[in-house]
């Protein structure tokens, strides 16, 4: 069973007067335990596909499955119950919650998943250890710096262990050491919990890191090759 | 249309939500305003007229002390020549002498103590809208005939009708027993419960011989063209009454203190109310005028770097809520206006209503009364309370740093 | 529940984030709700005050008459049962008080004037519990007992009638043949009541005396019963209705005078208008703040939706703000209202709009009442209006898309 199957996906958006289609009969297969670089210039579709993956977003026609659940017709409740057990989200800077601690931001979803409290902090407590913020667990983000801020979301988007994590550009706003420690913290978890990995970005540093690299154009996939990681 | 005011307006509408919603607390504030205001002065207006063109006039002439005593001997000698005198030297109709007396009226079922007027038959119509309320009969005609118009409640009680006899018991000016028996020729219905059930009216004549009075009354009822007018009449009369006699003339609110007082009472419960809506309409832009001012820090850090004062700026944020409020001002307005219109052909009333009125000789549906003042009095002030709910906001500008809010995002 | 404490914890941060805001909006709602309640508590002690008042002179919350008695108060419309059966079916059928009375209009006459009263033929050990005379504040004494041959007349009327304790003055009325029924009296006392007309409308002789002056030997016009809250008379009412059949008429005393009763349910009819009136006046600040709120964080619901978060819970998340900033504004505004009315609670003179308030038949003294039940339904409507204003700025939060919301700047 693949961790992600994709047939045959469509998806076009109107901007003005134009047509785009962001996803033009694209079939795609993601085994468990990949760690995938999705490629392609601005626009190319890549943050529609990953947004398909991750049930954000519904393409207009094609298949997208899960884990062997299709998810394209699923409802929005059911998605969100998806979203929430089995797939991890990291996505460009800035993207946590303004009002929350660090740690708070970690035990969110584990909090509406219904985690008791001890476990919520016995765990956020070892992830962001393991993400390296050992003590800044009281800060809000508007006192950590981007990076830090990219490790807690993170590690909000593993501390539940999900089969799959889908990264948006997450290295955006980072300066290159710490995209360089954000991407091995990422190997590493693929390595050790077996996690699915897929990212999508135009980063170069980033590309050094996978172990399959899908590049798109215009909605197509141009290239697909396996690579070993650096 | 000039590029600040321009500026001004677009402004405005970048969260068109929020503009309209802030409006919409001024319009619903100045319809309420202009609708109860309306309705407060039509109230006031017809329980002055209600009360004085019933029955006391706009002044009455009295002997001193007789207003809050009421005594039989505390009269006015030669009433009705003093009247005829005042109606000559005024040039006017509008002059009546009465003289009042309490008495046991007996019919042949019932007996009910009543006060009893004697008034001039001829004049009563002019200061009084009584004579012009005669629901069965007609009203007094000769000044020295033995005849009587009765209130209808008063005449239900009696149990008796127009025709009937009407035997009168009370006591005369100098303590004496009097006694006379007159005919029922008329009922009127004032509306006014008080007067219904308690009044009767005979000629000043007949009055005067029943009760001993030797040419006395009690009363010259004096009315004004107008309200406006009373006071200006007042004091001519004054001036005409002779000397010697020491006769009193009390205007209307000295007859009927408890009219302006329950006025007042009124007015300042209603201002209490009125004051509340507008602080909350005030709140209200505050609020929004803040959070447009801070949401534009960056904005305005940028125009601040270019080298605008501060000043200029607070103008703008004022000049902005200007716009806002005097929209919410025309449509309030407007809305009032349209509302109030509706309630002024169809009168207004709410179920109870007659019963709490009744006390202040109202009927049960009143119509209220539009003028410039009560259409634009309310919305005026709400539009001062809205600049000065601004000013805050616009005087935070001067403690911008440009480069700070530049920062901010 | 869980979910509930996690949505109330970002709701509770998020509404301090932008504290100013926050802070002009719970100062409007506190205000707000001050209004409401002070305005509610001064209404409300000068209603209860009137009615207290009011029922005292009626006296009783419930009461027998002749079925024709209330429409025509005459001696000829008397209980149909004697005096000593009264006594019987009531005396041990456990009434808190109760008391029969003669009450017929009378005229009384001194040697210089006349004027019209209520006679009251009373058993003065009966009624003294519950009399709006307080027995032991009376200007020589009051009545010993019902065959006492003195008459007890209010202050203001002794002055007009020039009269005081120790004189005779005459009273007249009708005996059942519509004889004039007179009797000769000496003042043994003067009254005070908190009210000019109470003074002059009432005149107080024993039961026996009346009884024997009317010439209406064992019988009564009324009969009176004392509840235990004159809010509630239902437990009295069914009581004596089951006690008497078709001959009488019980009545409730918001039937005997219509005004008071219509007062009391006009009472909470103003009550809830204001507050809504109110509420609608914050209404629009409220929905203001709330689509500010969600406007300044479309991103934050944005990616909350994409980690999994329901849209139900963001309408809870917003709702639940909502519901804190009213509260805490609502707990604000109640203590202010408590802490302003309490001091006030030994009573606000207002005797410069005395004969204005004796119009609405209200004292000249407020004493401001704050009831908690007021409080209760006041908080409970801003609360249960507030939860559906919010509805909609809760709802389009909630229907954001994700993918849109997080990309939005």
């Amino acid at each position: 069973m693949s961790a992600v199957r994709c047939i045959d996906l469509c998806k076009t958006y109107r901007q003005g007067d134009v047509d785009i289609k962001a996803l033009d009969h694209l079939t795609v297969e993601i085994e468990k335990g990949e760690f995938v670089c999705l490629m392609s210039p601005s626009g190319g579709g890549k943050t529609t596909l990953l947004n398909a993956i991750g049930g954000l977003d519904i393409p207009d026609s094609g298949e997208v499955w899960i884990a062997g659940e299709r998810i394209d017709q699923m409802s929005k409740g059911e998605l969100a119950d998806l979203r929430l057990a089995n797939i991890g989200f990291v996505f460009q800077a800035y993207n946590l919650i303004p009002v929350l601690t660090a740690q708070e931001n970690v035990e969110f979803v584990m909090q509406v998943q219904g985690v008791s409290s001890a476990e919520r902090r016995n765990k956020s407590f070892a992830i962001l250890e393991e993400v390296g913020l050992k003590g800044l667990e009281g800060r809000r983000p508007a006192e950590m710096s981007g990076g830090q801020q990219q490790r807690v979301a993170v590690a909000r988007a593993i501390v539940s262990r999900p089969e799959l994590v889908l990264a948006d550009e997450p290295t955006a706003n980072l300066d290159s050491k710490t995209s360089t420690e954000l991407m091995e913290l990422f190997t590493e978890l693929n390595e050790h919990h077996n996690t699915t990995f897929v990212i999508a970005t135009h980063d170069q540093r980033v590309q050094a890191y996978a172990k399959r690299l899908v590049r798109m154009l215009d909605g197509r996939i141009v290239d697909d090759v396996e690579q070993h990681a650096a | 249309m000039n590029i600040v005011l321009r500026l001004a307006w677009r402004n405005l509408w970048r969260h068109a939500r929020r503009t309209w919603l802030t409006i919409g607390a001024m319009v619903f504030s100045n319809t309420l305003l202009v609708f109860m205001i309306s309705l407060q002065f039509g109230m006031y207006g017809l329980m002055i007229d209600n009360t004085l063109q019933v029955f006391s006039g706009h002044m009455q002439i009295q002997a001193p002390g007789y207003k809050d005593d009421q005594k039989m001997r505390q009269v006015v000698p030669k009433v009705r020549p003093l009247a005829a005198h005042l109606r000559q030297e005024l040039g006017t109709d509008l002059v009546s002498a009465r003289g009042w007396a309490f008495g046991l009226a007996s019919s042949e079922e019932r007996s009910y103590g009543i006060g009893i007027y004697g008034v001039e038959p001829e004049f009563e119509a002019r200061v009084s809208n009584i004579p012009g309320l005669i629901a069965q009969g007609r009203y007094l005609e000769k000044e020295d005939a033995s005849e009587i118009v009765i209130g209808e409640t008063l005449a239900r009680n009696l149990r008796i009708g127009v025709g009937d006899e009407l035997t009168l018991l009370g006591s005369g000016v100098d303590g004496s027993f009097a006694a006379a028996v007159v005919n029922v020729v008329g009922i009127f219905n004032s509306g006014v419960r008080e007067i219904d059930r308690n009044i009767a009216e005979m000629p000043l004549g007949t009055f005067q011989e029943v009760f001993y009075m030797n040419g006395a009354g009690h009363q010259v009822v004096i009315l004004a063209p107008d309200l406006d007018q009373a006071q200006a009449l007042q004091q001519r009369v004054e001036a005409m009454l002779p000397a010697d006699d020491g006769l009193v003339v009390h205007g209307w609110d000295a007859l009927q203190p408890g009219l302006r007082q329950a006025i007042q009472a009124d007015m300042s419960s209603a201002f209490f109310m009125y004051g509340i809506l507008v602080i909350l309409v005030a709140f209200s832009v505050l609020n929004t005028q803040l959070m447009s001012v801070l949401e534009r820090t960056h904005e305005f850090g940028i125009v601040m770097a270019l080298g605008l004062r501060p000043g200029r700026l607070g103008r703008l944020v004022m000049l902005e809520t200007a716009m806002m409020g005097f929209i919410g001002l025309l449509l309030g307005a407007l809305c009032g206006a349209l509302f109030t219109t509706w309630f002024t052909v169809n009168g207004f009333s709410y179920p109870g209503m007659e019963e709490m009125v009744a006390n202040f000789n109202l009927p049960g549906r009143v119509y209220p009364r539009a003028t410039l003042l009560t259409m634009f009095a309310g919305p005026l002030v709400v539009f001062v309370f809205t600049l000065a709910a601004a000013t805050y906001p616009a005087l935070r500008l001067h403690r911008l740093h440009p480069v700070e809010a530049m920062r901010t995002n | 529940m869980r979910m509930f404490f996690v949505l109330s914890r970002l709701a509770w941060r998020y509404l301090w984030r932008n504290h100013r805001r926050t802070i002009v909006m719970l100062s409007a709602i506190a205000v707000g709700t001050w209004a409401m309640i002070f305005m509610t508590a001064l209404t409300r002690g000068m209603v209860d005050q009137m009615i207290v008042d009011g029922i005292s002179v009626i006296p009783g919350h419930v009461q027998i008459h002749d079925p024709e008695y209330l429409d025509d108060p005459s001696v000829n419309n008397r209980v149909a049962f004697s005096d000593t059966e009264i006594a019987a079916r009531f005396s041990d059928a456990g009434f808190t008080a109760w008391a029969s009375r003669v009450r017929v209009p009378a005229v009384v006459t001194s040697e210089r004037e006349s004027r019209g009263v209520t006679l009251l033929g009373i058993d003065p050990a009966a009624e003294k519990s519950f009399s709006f005379v307080d027995y032991d504040n009376v200007d020589g004494r009051f009545l010993e007992g019902p065959d006492d041959k003195g008459i007890v007349l209010g202050a203001k009327l002794a002055e007009t009638l020039e009269t005081r304790v120790g004189k005779r003055v005459v009273l007249m009325s009708q005996d059942p043949d519509n004889e004039i029924a007179d009797r000769g009296f000496r003042v043994v006392g003067l009254f005070h009541a908190e009210m000019e007309a109470t003074e002059e409308s009432y005149t107080f002789v024993g039961k026996h005396t009346a009884q024997n002056m009317l010439r209406i030997g064992d019988t009564v016009t009324e009969v009176v019963f004392l509840g235990d809250d004159y809010r509630d008379v239902e437990p009295v009412y069914n009581k004596v209705v089951g006690l008497v059949d078709d001959s009488v008429r019980v009545s409730r005393w918001t039937e005997v005078d219509t005004y008071l009763g219509t007062m009391m349910g006009m009472m909470d009819g103003f009550m809830l208008i204001w507050v809504i009136v109110i509420f609608l006046a914050l209404s629009f600040g409220l929905v203001n703040t709330l689509v500010m709120a969600v406007f300044e964080r479309i991103r934050e619901i944005g990616l909350m939706l994409a980690l999994g978060m329901k849209p139900s819970s963001i309408l809870g998340q917003i709702l639940i703000e909502s519901m804190m900033l009213l509260a805490v504004g609502l707990v604000i505004g109640d203590f202010l209202a408590w802490a302003t009315i309490k001091p006030l609670e030994s009573g606000i003179d207002i005797s410069v709009v005395a004969k204005g308030m004796e119009m609405f038949g209200a004292a000249s003294v407020l004493y401001p009442n704050l009831d908690i039940n007021d409080v209760i339904l006041s908080n409970v409507v801003v609360m249960i209006l507030g939860f559906f204003a919010s509805l909609s700025p809760a709802w389009r939060a909630s229907r954001y898309e994700p993918v849109e919301a997080i990309t939005k700047v």
